[in-house]
């Protein structure tokens, strides 16, 4: 069943600027899909348009059978507590450790845990943070910064993972680990999609989909292409 | 609604980082919602005492009958009775009067030893229903046997005229106090909302209800408008403590309320108005921050 579905879909930024060009992309419940594609080619753009932070210009878009658009605004807004993004700048609450961090995504989730605290610290842990739990996040590197960020989207034991360059800042066995956590949430039937620049780390992973962006179209939908 | 309980701790506590990180403004904020609460709690005060006195003095209004020498009393009370809106009527002797005078006049009472003779005369007390009382005295006028006959009617109207004004002034008063809060308050909440803009985007994001991003807003408000509140209970409890006797005294005739009451009073009207203004206000600056 699909939880992403769109068609024909396109998305022109205010000032004039195409990022996404008649593209159609389908990702079915519980896979794990690669991003890859230079600077610029409209990755961030594609998790823009999932997350509801931009609509459509032009064609469909469908998230978890939700219409993506701007009249659905507080139905996309509710449908985010069904996803784990993860930001390229992270977008951490400053002045707040990283346990709180990881709490703050979880209190209003529609299914709010009762062991809130514990599940907190459990993912922190998965990311390799139990140590830094009551450090301040600005105290913290670009890693652990990236790695609380993680955190926080696991815990949410969302749907959805959207993550956004989540190696960009660690270093080869932190990133592959993230990498292999990510994947490792396929068993929980959640979908993973990960945009990278790190082919060479995404080469070593043993299953997932790879959507190759060029240009804002998608240029190629499988391992066979050259990444 | 079981995490908006669950998260009530972390609402407080996000309500008080707000606070703290906007210190100053939130300190002079208090002083200034204090300050308007107390001119507000002032004025409602003086309505409320000149209400009082207008309703004890309603209910006392009479009216003084001097009848002419030789005049049979108790047929002229009779008399008196048959007239539409009188309660009661009884003769007044002299040394009644005298007693009486001496009373109202307390400490300065001595005043009345400069004279010989008792110089007050008796006279026939008639209490009345005080919205009746132009009739009564016209009714009054008509009987040969009086010789001169006191109301108290323009005293009343005084009162009734002073008591209507303060009732313009405070009413006044509260609207401006009201809009005066509201503008602070909301300027607060806009102020730490255009602070805290990153980390409203980044929970928006994270699918966050308006509830869960306003409610430490609104609670900010709330503990501004409730601080201000109490200390201008403070402020209106010295001013009753210090200046309420000094007024009594220099107006014993006039019969005010009792001091703990109006206190009591002014306590349940701050904390109603600052609970109110300070929701209104914090919803208000949430609003026109969005």
């Amino acid at each position: 069943m699909p939880i992403i579905e769109g068609k024909n879909v396109s998305l022109v930024y205010e000032d004039g600027t195409k990022a996404l060009n008649n593209i159609d992309i389908n990702i079915d419940t519980g896979e794990i899909v690669y991003i890859t594609g230079p600077s610029g080619s409209g990755k961030t753009s594609l998790l823009k348009l999932i997350l509801g932070m931009e609509y459509p210009s032009a064609g469909y878009l469908r998230v978890m059978n939700q219409l993506m658009t701007k009249e659905q605004a507080s139905n996309i807004r509710r449908l985010r507590r069904k996803m784990g993004p993860v930001f390229q700048e992270f977008k951490l609450i400053k002045g707040r450790t990283a346990l709180e961090n990881v709490l703050l995504g979880m209190r209003f989730l529609d299914n709010y845990p009762n062991d809130i605290k514990e599940e907190a610290y459990n993912a922190l842990a998965k990311v390799g943070l139990e140590h830094k739990i009551s450090s301040l996040v600005e105290n913290l590197s670009w890693g652990e910064s990236q790695r609380v960020a993680i955190a926080r989207a696991i815990a949410r034991k969302p749907a959805l993972i959207l993550a956004d360059e989540p190696t960009g800042n660690l270093d080869v066995d932190n990133a592959l680990n993230i990498l292999e956590l990510l994947t490792s949430l396929k068993d929980e039937e959640t979908t993973v999609i990960i945009t990278t620049h790190a082919t060479h780390l995404i080469e070593k992973m043993k299953e997932g989909k790879l959507l190759q962006v060029h240009n804002g179209e998608i240029s190629c939908e499988s391992w066979g292409c050259s990444i | 609604m079981k995490s908006a309980v669950y998260n009530f701790g972390y609402f407080m506590k996000e309500a008080k980082t707000l606070f703290r990180v906007d210190f100053l403004s939130n300190i002079f904020s208090i002083i200034s919602i204090g300050l308007i609460f107390f001119i507000l709690a002032m004025v409602i005060c003086g309505w409320w005492i000149s209400s009082n006195v207008v309703e004890i003095i309603q209910k006392e209004a009479e009216i003084n009958i001097y009848p002419k020498d030789g005049v049979d009393i108790s047929n002229l009370i009779e008399r008196i009775h048959t007239i539409d809106g009188v309660r009661e009527a009884k003769i007044v002797a002299e040394d009644e009067a005298y007693k009486r005078m001496e009373e109202i006049l307390g400490r300065e009472a001595h005043i009345l030893e400069l004279f010989e003779d008792n110089p007050f005369s008796s006279f026939i007390e008639v209490n009345i229903e005080i919205e009746k009382a132009d009739s009564i005295v016209e009714e009054l006028e008509k009987i040969d046997d009086t010789e001169y006959i006191r109301d108290n009617k323009k005293v009343i109207d005084r009162l009734q005229n002073i008591e209507s004004i303060l009732k313009v002034i405070g009413v006044l008063a509260m609207a401006a106090t009201g809009i005066l809060t509201l503008v602070v308050v909301s300027h607060i909440i806009k102020q730490g909302i255009y602070t805290n803009r990153e980390q409203i985007n980044t929970l928006e994001l994270l699918g966050a209800p308006e509830f869960f991003i306003g409610f430490p807003f609104i609670l900010e408000g709330l503990f501004l408008t409730i601080l201000g509140g109490i200390a201008a209970w403070a402020m209106v409890n010295l001013t009753l403590h210090y200046g309420y006797g000094q007024v009594a005294k220099a107006l014993p005739f006039i019969p005010l309320p009792p001091s703990q009451t109006l206190g009591t009073n002014m306590m349940l009207m701050l904390i109603f108005t600052s609970i109110v203004l300070g929701l209104v206000g914090s919803l208000f600056g949430l609003k026109s921050a969005r």
